[in-house]
């Protein structure tokens, strides 16, 4: 026996023995159909989207106020921003990092926003752009000193978190800034359509990150520096501009989020977005990111932050103590990632 | 001799999903004996290593140890038997002291409870001191040598009175004068009465240390001899079951000995690792830089590729002055490069093949950033089952793969661009001998076609076997060049250690 012939042998078996689906040289119409939704449903975000849809279900039923359009309307928008957050930190998780500072950012251009268009007096469309010019700045810092000084993620931007939020409440003294102009205030609590408006902005900026992520030469470089940041770099892929982009994402979606937010609540206030980065992280890490780069996706995201804002919205149709509702979110993301890590073991 | 054996494993099977790793597997080792264990890379060495440790359980087959059968299902049944495994990588914390790191888990402790210092650093000061090894107990393991952590390893397993000790390649990341050591320390473990399993490439240390040698092939034990009745060449026969001529290929195509350098490098210098090297590669050849681990070829390689700094020097492709600093610079110019270090530095493991290969060519396949998953396929499937790769595989995540498929998946990711340099590091490690040939053949194919090749290789017989001129490097110098038709082993080792003169 020559050794060719006996690589020809074991190559099969050593080639295949990962795969999940088999992929047929040529499929018939009626195959790929099949194989299609083979790949549907077992994707890694079919049981999240299983489990959200039960809970639905059970909430129409639970409580006569779930799907009355004022709730769905209070959680639409609820979800909506936090879900403009969850994309952007589904971005730095990818590369394998994480942003602290997304709720600090949210006050940062809340009070900011205030100051700009209130205290100032400078048009509303400017300084909606100003704020918001400031919190991608946040992010470019974030960015630069984590690639460069090689300062890990979690220590700049836990620096970040209480440095933006001193800011915050520097600039204002501690005290809420209002009197914004109407128009300004139909961004947060306008509808089109019949839809809220920034459940349309969170729509958008979701569909705009998908395809990002899966379809451009970024996105690939975002998962290539998440799975192997040296091998990216020897495949000619600019890991620090890579770095430095996905947090000035990040920052800029915690703005936009933040503008919302402030145009919702009618005030600019150095106290919003508290907890924030808990959520967004909880919200990616539920959908299947992994914490270590590379894994991870939009979808799952979007469901994650579905999945703990409605649970929030359970809890008070079904009368449960406010003070509860941390308890159940903290068991809901330790449960998500325990169910994950038990599917890809038994895979 | 009938004395009866110490260890014996018989009929071992162990299967992996659609792999058969080791066949009806008999390995017995007889009281203050070492036996040499010798085989390539996937031989399936490691795998009964791995039964023996109990880190892994064999499908079939019997364990007995002193005649008994035993049951190992874990380690702590294996450490019960007597048997201490040194891994590759060793098992020590480096920030504690010599004595903590012997007595781990085994602390001895004072009246009170606590741990008695003084007690172990005497304890382990004998143990050491028994070995004929000079460390203190109260140093760091962190700051000695590779060698002497091995010995703080070794010292560790006899503490639990191990009588079988097994080394899995003990001196691969090894100098000269520190393997002499181990080997000394091995011959007196013999001599006290342990048995030593010895799991290396190197058939010189092999017939310096071993009584006998059991020699794996493709999963199954093709043979065990004597090594005073048998040569390296018997055994080295028997490792890769053919001539070695095969394996590596023959030119084709006759080499330009005109044309102009492809790839020209100059003074090239870097710190303390490199020093003024020089050589050129012509299109067509392929010129292989050989030398000992550490001798900053690798370093080398990577400052042409733009990836590490360089303090001086020159780098010319196509005899133009590039200033190459990073990576897509020197790819821009042409360059490929497929690193040492498969896992950490050239793989995305948890991504599809696919993404892996066409990582370095996004901009070919994409338009306005946005990626044709249609010319992304297409890419794929065409390198992968230009390399043997099944086509089926491309959508797997790489870390799945074999170790020979995992570098044909960089390769291919290289080939893609098509290079006009291209740089390969240690291309064939912990690639099973099939899969070799086949990364010889393409090398040789890809030569042909006109393209650049430099190999870096510590393999001497990969080294002779498929250079057609050979630079040895050491200590960060290029100490030497040597055309392919002038080279024998020993000049390039002499050269690689620096003796002078004949070296047997």
């Amino acid at each position: 026996m020559t050794i060719n012939e006996v690589t020809a042998k074991k190559d099969p078996a050593s080639a295949g023995a990962g795969a999940a689906v088999p992929v047929p040289e040529r499929m018939t119409p009626g195959q790929r159909f099949r194989l299609r939704v083979r790949k549907i449903v077992g994707a890694r975000e079919a049981t999240l989207a299983g489990v959200v849809v039960l809970l639905v279900v059970y909430l129409s039923f639970a409580s006569p106020y779930f799907l009355t359009a004022g709730n769905l309307t209070v959680v639409g928008r609820q979800i909506a921003l936090a879900l403009i957050i969850s994309v952007g930190m589904t971005f730095v998780i990818l590369i394998g990092g994480i942003d602290l500072s997304v709720g600090s950012t949210v006050a940062l251009v809340s009070v900011l926003t205030g100051e700009f268009m209130v205290t100032i007096g400078i048009p509303p469309v400017l300084a909606v752009l100003f704020a918001l010019l400031g919190g991608a700045a946040v992010g470019l810092i974030n960015g630069v000193i984590n690639a460069y000084v090689g300062i890990p993620s979690f220590v700049v931007t836990l620096g970040m978190l209480a440095v933006a939020r001193g800011l915050s409440l520097g600039i204002t003294s501690g005290s809420t800034i209002s009197g914004f102009p109407p128009e300004f205030l139909n961004l947060g609590q306008g509808s089109a359509l019949g839809v809220p408006i920034p459940v349309w902005v969170a729509v958008v900026i979701a569909i705009v990150a998908h395809l990002v992520l899966t379809r451009t030469t970024f996105g690939r470089h975002i998962y290539f520096v998440g799975s192997n940041e040296e091998a990216a770099k020897l495949s000619g892929i600019r890991v620090r501009r890579v770095k430095i982009a996905v947090f000035v994402i990040s920052a800029s979606l915690a703005s936009v989020s933040g503008i919302l937010e402030t145009a919702r609540l009618s005030v600019g206030q150095p106290a919003a977005g508290n907890g924030y980065e808990l959520l967004a992280i909880g919200a990616a890490v539920i959908g299947g990111a992994s914490l270590f780069g590379g894994v991870g996706g939009i979808l799952g995201t979007a469901l994650g932050t579905s999945l703990l804002l409605l649970i929030q919205n359970a809890l008070i149709l079904l009368g449960i103590s406010a003070y509860w509702q941390q308890v159940f979110s903290g068991v809901i993301i330790v449960a998500a990632v325990a169910l994950n890590m038990w599917r890809r073991q038994r895979k | 001799m009938t004395e009866p054996a110490l260890i014996s494993m018989r009929g071992i099977v162990k299967r992996y999903p659609g792999v058969t790793a080791l066949r009806d597997v008999e390995l017995s080792v007889r009281p203050g004996e070492v036996m040499a264990l010798v085989g390539e890379n996937g031989a399936g060495k490691s795998t009964l290593l791995k039964i023996l440790a109990g880190a892994a359980r064999a499908d079939e087959g019997t364990i007995e140890v002193s005649g008994v059968v035993r049951d190992i299902q874990a380690p702590r049944d294996s450490q019960a038997c007597g048997i201490a495994v040194i891994y590759q990588e060793l098992n020590l914390a480096n920030d504690l002291s010599v004595a903590e790191n012997i007595y781990v888990g085994r602390e001895i402790k004072n009246r009170f409870g606590l741990v008695d210092f003084r007690a172990m650093e005497r304890g382990a000061a004998a143990l050491l001191d028994s070995l004929g090894v000079t460390i203190s107990p109260q140093q760091l393991v962190g700051d000695l040598n590779i060698a002497l952590r091995q010995m703080v390893e070794i010292a560790k397993a006899l503490l639990v009175d191990a009588r079988i000790v097994v080394m899995d390649e003990p001196t691969s990341s090894l100098t000269e004068e520190e393997v002499e050591t181990l080997l000394e320390l091995v011959r007196k473990l013999r001599s006290n009465g342990v048995s030593v399993i010895y799991v290396s490439h190197r058939m010189r240390e092999i017939y310096e240390i071993a009584d006998r040698i059991t020699v794996m092939r493709d999963g199954a034990v093709v043979g065990v001899c004597e090594a005073s009745t048998t040569t390296p060449n018997d055994v080295v026969q028997m490792m890769v079951g053919r001539e070695l001529v095969d394996l590596y290929g023959v030119r084709s195509v006759p080499l330009d000995e005109t044309a102009a350098p492809a790839l020209e490098v100059k003074s090239l210098s870097s710190g303390d690792l490199l020093h003024d090297v020089s050589f050129a590669v012509r299109p067509g050849e392929i010129l292989v830089l050989a030398g000992l681990i550490g001798a900053g070829r690798s370093d080398a390689a990577l400052a042409i590729f733009g990836a590490a700094k360089r303090s001086g020097g020159e780098i010319l492709v196509s005899q133009k002055a590039l200033a190459l600093r990073t990576p897509t610079e020197a790819m821009d110019a042409g360059i490929g490069f497929v690193p040492e270090d498969r896992k950490h530095q050239g793989l995305f493991l948890g991504l599809p093949v696919r993404e892996n290969i066409s990582s370095a060519s996004l901009r070919a396949i994409s338009r306005l950033s946005i990626v044709s998953r249609r010319r992304d396929r297409d890419l794929a499937a065409h390198h992968s089952s230009q390399l043997g790769l099944r086509l089926s595989a491309i959508d797997v995540a790489a870390g799945t793969l074999s170790g020979g498929n995992q570098q044909k998946v960089v390769l291919a990711r290289w080939l893609a661009r098509k290079p006009r340099i291209l740089i390969l590091d240690e291309p064939t490690r912990g690639v099973d001998v099939g899969a070799k040939a086949e990364i010889y053949q393409l090398i040789r194919t890809i030569a042909a076609e006109g393209v650049a090749v430099l190999v870096i290789s510590s393999e001497l017989t990969e080294v002779l076997g498929i250079a057609d001129r050979i630079v040895v490097m050491r200590e960060g110098y290029g100490v030497g060049e040597l055309n392919a038709a002038d080279a024998t082993e020993k000049r390039v080792m002499a050269m690689a250690t620096g003796v002078e003169g004949d070296v047997s």
